[in-house]
């Protein structure tokens, strides 16, 4: 057997580590590019959200490299995400590979299957000791892989010399690939922190702050987005992601609980008070925190078409205009381009700049 | 007090059912007027963009409401059958019309309806909680919502039998039955809507066919067509949909000729539905003619009928011809 799964943000990283452990084969799809997202579209129905066609042209592009086996995640719904593995089955079947998909779903959909997803992904045995050691280690090493990020995104607007903090980062993500106990990344992750730390910066007065706001894949994944993060960083803008695949995890699992999410849903009730699929209530609750945080901005990243972020985005609006907060929607697709995206995010900038030396109406001015 | 209903999405469902529980109340239930183009425009100027369609004229018909009743009727239905979802804009209604309008909260019923997980319960206690608005007596409101209920189920029969809602709601012209029929795929507020599809009944049933939607299809029997599916999805209308496709493509019959699928633009659940619906056609050996239609504001009649006709010229053409016919899955 030889698997292969969907990019997502780091994720490669973590399952790199996870299932050679485990004992399972893996053939990681090479990273995201015009071919996959070419192959995904030609291929996926043409008014489903985005990270459908991009995980499809993952898949497609890991059977090239000789994967037989898919693995994929389900859900309940409402959001779309939770069909994807059924629609990308069919389409892989139709396309006359011989390829089993392994989808990990909500057991209300069957014990069975569920089990048998599980021991298929744990390589075919149960062992609840390897198991756990296994899934520790992958756990910790996504979380430091967001954790680099956060540094690298809050850091850029800072620092002279930007070359050599992406390098910095780099290098840490790619010595995570070959961890294999929880003792090395400890190391590793102690020399980065204290690297990044020390790292020369700049005193900036006055700096503008935007937060990242939206959907978990579009949010997250900068080969979609257009690296986003950096582009903000590069214009002089500290910057801030409320979306991490790490809280999503954790608020999937049963008797686990995302502090963070928690508090972004206490925060939308006002304006949403009920989840409505995949990230849209905590697009508003974010939204909102960044507001009381005083941030200056917030940048709202979906697929376009995406129901619940649809949804978030008529809410959001009047978050905007109630804690007079300039926010920037930005849908992307297969036809999203570089420039005009760009074009809008320096545009947005510059307002934000021009608010700044207006003097902002200070939340305490309007009663908050 | 004057309740107001806006015509839209859930609307043509559960109509009966909301009046006769509101009227058994003793409140006063005021419905907006039937779509028109004033109505779609207060939609498509108020509404976020990216909404869909029948999204956009249901907040045209609360825009156009919201000003002249003393309160909106917008029950969150988060579900109508168990274990499923309706889809996430119905989820978020109540929440967008009071942010976008800016209309107060206690302005609009927004109580929720929920049989995902308890079923009947969830039925039950989102009709309570929307009765405890006006009255105390509970034993009131459950007599209420029996009564509605009734009320419902005698719709639903009559839908079920092949009258459209049009007819019994606005005194519509019943159309007469024809022989051959095209089974008109779609969600309730794109099919029984025919401002905003153009009137495609009609015009499909002048071309010669009488129309089957969903909600004509035995509900049973699409349920347990559905169990084909290895998963099925958990919208309970695109799963209605993909039921009685699947009911009509193996029970096969003789008198429905074709499939059209009425689809709007910005709809998620039928992205992947419609997909999943058209590869299984695909599969099939003994292909049905299939006819996928999408529709948003932007949408122009004499594109429709071009396609209509050509659609319909198409299957008369197969069926003329069926010996010589080869299905494209074998020739190629």
């Amino acid at each position: 057997m030889k698997a292969t799964f969907p990019h997502l943000a780091h994720l490669d990283i973590a399952l790199g580590v996870l299932y050679p452990t485990l004992g399972v084969e893996i053939v990681p799809p090479p990273p995201i590019s015009k071919k996959t997202i070419e192959m995904g579209v030609k291929l996926a129905p043409q008014n489903a959200c985005f990270p459908l066609k991009v995980t499809l042209g993952n898949f497609l592009e890991g059977i090239e490299r000789g994967a037989d086996t898919v693995f994929m995640a389900g859900g309940v719904g409402p959001c779309r995400f939770g069909y994807y593995g059924q629609v990308q089955k069919i389409i892989i079947e139709d396309m006359g590979h011989d390829v089993r998909f392994i989808l990990l779903d909500h057991p209300r959909y069957g014990w069975r299957q569920f089990l048998d997803a599980i021991k298929v992904m744990m390589g075919g045995r149960f062992s609840l000791v390897r198991a756990k050691r296994a899934v520790t280690l992958a756990w910790q090493i996504l979380r430091f892989t967001e954790e680099l990020e956060n540094y690298r995104r809050s850091l850029r607007c800072q620092v002279e010399d930007k070359a050599t903090l992406d390098t910095m980062v780099e290098e840490t993500l790619d010595r995570l690939r070959s961890v294999e106990e929880i003792r090395t990344l400890a190391n590793i992750r102690d020399e980065a922190r204290a690297n990044l730390r020390d790292f020369p910066r700049r005193q900036r007065e006055g700096m503008i702050r935007v937060g990242i706001v939206g959907e978990v894949y579009i949010a997250q994944e900068k080969r979609i987005n257009f690296n986003i993060d950096r582009l903000l960083g590069d214009l002089g803008v500290y910057v801030h992601n409320s979306v991490s695949t790490v809280e999503y995890i954790l608020h999937t699992l049963p008797f686990f609980r995302s502090r963070d999410k928690h508090e972004a849903w206490q925060l939308a009730r006002p304006y949403l008070n009920r989840f409505v699929g995949g990230e849209g209530i905590d697009s508003v609750g974010s939204t909102v925190r960044y507001a009381q945080w005083g941030f200056d901005g917030v940048v709202h990243l979906y697929p376009f078409t995406c129901m619940p972020e649809v949804v978030a985005k008529g809410i959001m609006n009047q978050v905007g205009k109630d804690y007079d907060l300039p926010i920037l929607h930005l849908a992307i697709d297969e036809h999203a381009g570089e420039a005009g995206l760009v074009t809008r995010v320096e545009a947005f900038v510059d307002v934000l700049e021009r608010r700044g030396k207006m003097g902002r109406k200070t939340l305490e001015a309007i009663g908050r | 007090m004057k309740i107001g209903i806006p015509r839209g999405l859930l609307f043509y469902r559960f109509y009966y059912l909301w009046k006769t529980f509101l009227e058994e109340l003793g409140q006063e239930v005021v419905i907006s007027p039937p779509t028109n183009k004033p109505i779609i425009q207060r939609g498509l100027t108020y509404a976020v963009e990216e909404i869909c369609f029948p999204a956009k004229v249901f907040l045209g018909h609360a825009h156009y409401l919201k000003d002249t009743v003393d309160m909106l009727f917008i029950p969150r239905v988060v579900s109508f059958h168990k274990g499923e979802y309706t889809c996430p804009k119905i989820l978020g209604l109540p929440d967008l019309v009071r942010n976008l309008f800016d209309v107060p909260a206690d302005r609009v019923i927004d109580d929720e309806i929920n049989m995902r997980e308890r079923s009947q319960v969830g039925w039950r206690q989102g009709f309570l909680a929307i009765g405890r608005r006006f009255v105390t007596n509970e034993r009131r409101i459950a007599q209420a919502l029996r009564e509605a209920e009734e009320a419902h189920r005698r719709y639903r029969r009559r839908v079920r039998e092949g009258v459209l809602p049009e007819v019994m709601i606005d005194g519509a012209q019943p159309l007469p039955p024809r022989q051959e029929k095209v089974l008109m795929l779609g969600h309730t507020y794109l099919i029984n809507e025919s401002f905003i599809n153009m009137n495609i009944i009609q015009k499909v049933h002048e071309m010669g066919f009488s129309v089957i939607t969903p909600d004509m299809v035995d509900p049973r029997r699409s349920r347990r067509a559905l169990k084909e599916i290895p998963k099925a999805s958990f919208w309970t209308f695109s799963n209605e949909i993909l039921g009685s496709t699947l009911h009509i493509l193996r029970s096969r019959p003789a008198e429905v000729k074709g499939f059209i699928h009425l689809v709007s633009f910005e709809c998620g659940p039928d992205s992947l539905v419609g997909e999943v619906i058209g590869r299984l056609f695909r599969r099939e050996k003994d292909l049905l003619p299939y006819l996928r239609l999408e529709i948003d504001e932007h949408t122009g009649e004499a594109g429709l009928v071009t396609r209509l006709e050509a659609f319909v010229d198409m299957m008369r053409w197969r069926y003329a011809h069926r010996e010589s016919y080869v299905s494209p899955s074998c020739s190629s």
